[in-house]
């Protein structure tokens, strides 16, 4: 492990005060010794520099899958005071509420092997990789509501049932979204890209429940061993990306405007409660809500692909859970000893809100919050539950995916996308992208394995391991 | 031409070394081209943008991402510019064509142009540059 970071507990280590100039508090990743083999020095320099953030509270927090971002570490969260602290696009990242959600079906995995004709008619059906265009036609005034009611917006549109907002995060949309912070630009691109993937590490994948840890659990979410699912991963599109851009030259101003000192450029903040704070918020919030209606869109075509392919029932298909990765939320933590309401902002992170959460639906209450972690191609993907312990020491957050360890220069060079497919399809997967690429880009071997990533927040008890899934075909942009 | 892909985990980090900030600027922007939509790109088309910024790394991110804006909107994908930079203001002429699906798919979007790790050096041979594209 890196020199001056100290183990505190299982997983658990610390980077003291004075590791940079400036720290408010110290910072606390989670992270097995064998992880931290790959670890990077400047991904531990992020994290440490956030805690030199004005209004930081406890700790500057990374998830195992930490790896190299910009201005915050990928797998970081950090919550801040609403009086004192401070709001960072570089804690959200540029695509606003990436997430993932996971969809369960009637099927089995007999009925879905080998079917090349339903990955096909997938890739067909959902819009993907550079330049995807939307089949569906949204107006300006639905690109309005969908910033305004998010995956709400698209159910009572048609685009899905009820059920599905109370199995979403926050119900599918930030009340706080504030379109008129939302630029022009942003609105332009976000109309054309409605229901779309995207590309990098944006995929829609058909996955059979191969394992499960928790059998209550795994009951109360409605999964069963044997049964397909579909799991779904993008964000907001260029809106996010130009929201994000936006706002950054924004709050670069903001920053100087209000004397705050930052160790790195990307850090650009203002005062949650300065204007310009609260204009990032709105349209930070306006973003989430496009992702989510985003997700709730690409859902509905998958349901209509499989409930004409496989004659079963629209309605047979419901939602797990969709959780946001990327993203900032006020929301109520125990701050010593006090319920108050602090900005947790999450970038490559899940929220894993334990039992007895006020925000979570009803049956879900006693297991705690469903988190969905999605593994790289033709490796596992999983289902954890979120915890207490989760709530005392990460804001109730959780790691987000595998975290990459291999550079796309070095994954081109080692491995070409031709052999990758014919490597994945001997073990039963059938990948489909735009290019090959595409595929190179995101082989199982540039990530750490999501195996390990999920055992470290489960030894560490910031979530727990509900059920396991494997892939059976995936498309990606 | 002169840049090239430096290994980065999450993100595409491109090197450029050039004699002249203008020349420097072209780099960047063809990087950018090749990063999202592969190597196959045409002229035809025409596009002037003005870009003014309060210092030479803003310049470039703000140019940068303008174009990625332009291009995405207009569905135009762009193979050679013409850049002129006075006093921290920009003129560039790009010349490009519209996005072909069979042609521009072989590369990843890029979602926003970073300010970590930016460094634009001047020295006696030129200028050289590191820039993160977040994909």
């Amino acid at each position: 492990m890196i020199d001056s970071v100290r183990q505190t507990g299982v997983n658990e280590w610390e980077v003291p005060v004075g590791y940079v100039p400036g720290m408010r508090v110290p910072g606390k990743f989670f992270l097995s010794e064998s992880l931290g083999i790959s670890l990077e020095s400047g991904a531990i320099e992020q994290l440490a520099n956030v805690a030199t953030l004005p209004g930081i509270i406890r700790h500057s927090l990374a998830m195992p899958d930490i790896h190299w971002g910009y201005g915050f570490p990928i797998g970081g969260v950090a919550a801040f005071s609403l009086d004192e602290g401070v709001i960072s696009p570089g804690g959200v990242g540029f695509d606003i509420n990436c997430g993932v959600r996971l969809l369960t079906t009637p099927l089995a995995q007999k009925d879905i092997s080998g079917r090349r004709d339903l990955i096909e008619e997938l890739f067909r059906a959902v819009p993907t990789g550079v330049g995807g265009k939307s089949t569906l036609r949204i107006s300006p005034p639905d690109l309005e509501r969908m910033m305004i009611k998010g995956a709400s917006w698209a159910v009572d549109a048609g685009y899905g049932v009820k059920r599905d907002l109370i199995r979403c995060e926050d119900s599918g949309y930030m009340k706080q979204a504030d379109c008129h912070a939302v630029s022009s630009k942003a609105k332009q691109r976000g109309v054309p890209q409605g229901g779309t993937l995207g590309s990098g590490n944006h995929f829609l994948e058909m996955q059979v429940v191969t394992e499960i840890f928790d059998p209550e659990a795994a009951q109360a979410f409605g999964l069963h061993l044997g049964q397909i699912c579909c799991m779904i991963h993008c964000g907001s599109r260029g809106l996010g990306h130009q929201v994000c851009t936006d706002h950054l030259k924004l709050l670069e101003s903001a920053t100087k405007k209000y004397h705050i000192v930052i160790p790195d450029r990307q850090l650009a903040c203002a005062p949650i409660t300065s204007v310009e704070g609260k204009d990032y918020f709105g349209a930070m919030a306006s973003s989430a809500n496009y992702a989510w209606a985003n997700r709730q869109l690409i859902t509905h075509t998958v349901r209509q692909v499989l409930a004409k392919m496989f004659r079963i029932e629209y309605e047979d298909m419901p939602l797990v859970y969709d959780v946001a990765h990327n993203v900032a939320k006020i929301e109520e933590h125990e701050v010593d000893g006090k319920r108050m309401n602090v900005c947790v902002h999450r970038k490559g992170a899940t929220r894993a809100f334990g039992p007895d959460t006020d925000e979570l639906p009803l049956d879900l209450k006693k297991i705690g919050q469903p988190v969905i972690i999605p593994g790289s191609m033709g490796t596992s993907s999983f289902v954890l539950r979120g915890t207490k312990t989760a709530m005392e020491k990460t804001f109730g957050s959780t790691c987000h995916g595998a975290g990459r360890i291999m550079s796309r220069t070095q994954a081109k060079k080692s491995l070409s996308g031709k052999e990758i497919t014919a490597n994945l399809l001997k073990a039963g997967i059938i990948v489909r992208a735009h290019s090959e690429n595409a595929i190179a880009d995101e082989a199982p071997e540039v990530y750490k394995s999501s195996d390990e990533v999920v055992n470290v927040v489960h030894e560490a008890g910031i979530s727990r391991l509900v059920a396991r899934l494997s892939p059976l075909g995936v498309i990606k942009g | 031409m002169s840049f090239e892909e430096l290994s980065h985990t999450a993100d595409v980090k491109i090197r450029a070394r050039a004699e002249t900030l203008e020349a420097l600027f072209t780099d960047a922007f063809l990087a950018l081209m090749q990063v999202v939509y592969g190597t196959d790109r045409c002229d035809g088309i025409i596009k002037e943008i003005r870009i003014e910024s309060d210092n030479i790394e803003s310049l470039l991110c703000d140019f940068l991402s303008e174009v990625l804006f332009i291009s995405e909107v207009e569905g135009l994908v762009f193979s050679r510019a013409g850049i002129a930079i006075e006093n921290l203001h920009l003129t560039a002429v790009l010349h490009g064509e519209f996005f072909d699906p069979l042609r521009h798919s072989s590369g990843t979007e890029v979602k926003g142009i970073s300010y970590s790790g930016l460094i634009i050096h001047k020295d006696a041979n030129g200028y050289m540059l590191d820039i993160l594209f977040d994909v």
